[in-house]
């Protein structure tokens, strides 16, 4: 066959799934090559599972593994996902592998999800580890919807990933992502009813507060596993499905937002 | 040394209304108030070799980030095989191939982790072992990337850049930093391609590496094309040089035409644009006047020059666009 017209040849190459599952499987090896970065992944939340029996919280009327487990996804979330996938972006960045990607078939948005996977899939590992080890220790109660913490995990990991490309914006080195991440870090995490509940702010903070980005998804997994709501109250499955309403909306605007961030802040090649 | 014309072979012949493989019309690029470049345009066929020279700065790298779809122009084009390089991505990717200035990969994975990796997200992807091959890393590939010298780095570049078979080839200095063997086989990887009938689009900041491969010749300064055509064409623009001692009792030299005097005797250094009939008249003069010209030096004005000559921007010699009839 051969064709020497200037149209291009119908020819079929890889789906964008596969291309960007070829970049994530090089990704993956690459982190399971960084015997720290493995390790530490999964001694984490065993560490985490670990701290029930020993400051002696378990073994109550209530199961403290639901409770344990919503905190987990938030902490997670802000600690591992968002600041390891802007760490990651912005080394890959100065190590011009970014531009280099960019230069192939491979889109943008596919380079930004293939070098994403492994910490995704981390995150994942990690939020099953500690349900698991929860329910070894016996604190482990039936979830009230599965639905609703599990859209809590993936949108709350897509928005850290939204919001990490967005960062890269003002993040120069991989060094300085300590500090530059550390405003998004203190200020979502201490304010997503972790680790007090909002009801003991005033109104107006609470009702602030319950508009960050990392809020909806806690109160998403709250109502879910615990059936519990932002301010405390027990809500079975019906009750749950309508108090998530306000915080499903929240995050999906914070998709969108972080989107639009992403795409307008994502920078690919280092300063000159 | 500019003997280029003998090589016939080298240059594939077109018939006229083929489709140039990139089309730069009036291309503009900005960074805040700085103009990098200032609207540039040039066509580049299929088997054809067009080389972008400049100093640091000229623009060259800039131009080239339109063509490899990762900027947008400020003003002006960019078409690769009739598309938009940027948005329309998917219609050209498949046909290019890229070679950046300085690019990074990851460092923990082996040579051939890597050329694999790149193959499956290519439409046309070579075999991995005829790619490693082909750059003589054959030998190489278990190596981690991490472990290889910055030559065999460049040569891994390559080697992806060259994985999808692509049609349209930009290289932004790809021997910089070689060793000479391994720059000879980048050379004769790019007439491989050329002979397949890819365009290929190269900067460079060696005039040899031009004078090699290209067909046609820029020289940008500023962001401007001050100069285009064949090698033979940019060197032709130049004076030939003459170059010989005259002993004390020499009479004076005679009345040359077209010839411009820069060193008088006893070092006599002559330039002029027709080398032949001067060096006819010299040596006819020397001969009827029985005088030695000693240590007689003639030679067409080198690449470097030329390019000396419009990159430092010298107003004696104003550069002008040659029109070349292989082009329009």
């Amino acid at each position: 066959m051969t064709t020497a017209t200037t149209t291009a040849p119908p020819a079929t190459g890889p789906s964008r799934t596969r291309r960007t599952l070829a970049l994530a499987g090089a990704e993956t090896r690459l982190f399971l090559r960084n015997r720290t970065a493995v390790v530490n992944s999964v001694l984490l939340p065993l560490l985490l599972v670990a701290a029930v029996p020993a400051l002696g919280v378990g073994g109550g009327e209530v199961a403290v593994g639901p409770r344990l487990l919503v905190s987990a996804i938030g902490v997670m979330l802000v600690f591992l996902t968002y600041y390891n996938l802007l760490t990651t972006f912005v080394a890959r960045r100065q190590e011009l592998v970014l531009q280099r990607m960019r230069t192939g078939e491979l889109t943008g948005t596919e380079v930004v999800l293939g070098i994403a996977a492994p910490t995704l899939l981390v995150t994942v590992g990690q939020v099953a580890l500690v349900g698991i080890g929860v329910a070894v220790l016996g604190e482990w109660s039936a979830p009230v919807d599965v639905v609703l913490p599990l859209v809590a995990l993936v949108g709350g990991a897509a928005l850290m990933l939204l919001l990490a490309a967005a960062s890269t914006a003002f993040t120069r080195t991989s060094e300085s992502a300590q500090i530059t991440a550390l405003p998004f870090l203190v200020v979502s995490s201490s304010l997503c009813g972790v680790f007090f509940p909002l009801s003991v702010l005033p109104d107006v903070l609470a009702t602030a507060a319950r508009m960050l980005p990392l809020t909806p998804v806690v109160e998403l997994a709250q109502l879910g596993l615990a059936g519990t709501t932002w301010d405390g109250q027990g809500v079975g499955w019906a009750g749950a499905w309508t108090e998530a309403l306000v915080p499903l909306a929240v995050l999906a605007a914070w998709l969108g937002i972080g989107a639009s961030l992403a795409r307008r802040w994502f920078r690919w090649a280092p300063r000159r | 040394m500019t003997d280029v014309h003998a090589q016939p072979g080298r240059r594939p012949t077109h018939p006229r209304g083929d489709v140039p493989a990139v089309e730069v019309t009036d291309l503009r690029r900005r960074y805040g108030d700085f103009e990098a470049v200032r609207g540039i345009s040039f066509e580049v066929r299929p088997g054809e070799v067009f080389a972008l020279l400049g100093v640091n700065g000229a623009g060259k790298t800039s131009a080239l980030e339109v063509l490899e779809g990762l900027a947008r122009p400020d003003g002006g084009t960019v078409r690769i095989l009739g598309a938009d390089p940027l948005r329309q991505h998917a219609a050209v990717r498949p046909h290019l191939g890229v070679l950046l200035q300085s690019s990074g990969l990851p460092g923990d994975l082996t040579v051939a982790e890597t050329v694999t990796t790149w193959a499956r997200t290519l439409t046309r992807s070579r075999p991995v072992e005829e790619a490693l091959a082909q750059v003589g890393m054959g030998d190489r590939a278990d190596v981690r990337v991490r472990s290889l010298s910055g030559g065999e780095r460049r040569r891994l570049d390559l080697a992806l850049a060259l994985l999808g078979r692509p049609r349209v080839l930009v290289l932004d200095e790809p021997t910089t930093g070689l060793d000479p063997e391994s720059r000879r086989t980048v050379w004769s990887l790019v007439r491989e391609m050329v002979r397949g009938g890819t365009a290929v689009v190269l900067t460079t900041h060696h005039l040899e590496e031009a004078e090699e491969l290209a067909d046609r010749i820029a020289i940008l300064r500023a962001g401007r094309i001050e100069l285009e055509g064949t090698p033979e064409e940019i060197t032709g623009t130049q004076p030939a040089t003459v170059r010989f001692t005259l002993g004390p009792a020499a009479p004076p030299l005679p009345a040359l035409p077209g010839v411009r005097l820069v060193e008088p005797a006893p070092r006599v250094e002559l330039h002029t644009r027709d080398l032949q009939p001067v060096l006819t008249a010299l040596l006819g003069w020397a001969a009827a006047e029985d005088v030695a010209l000693g240590g007689l030096q003639a030679r067409s004005a080198s690449l470097e020059q030329a390019f000396l000559a419009v990159a430092d921007g010298d107003p004696t010699t104003h550069p002008t666009r040659l029109e070349t009839g292989s082009t329009r």
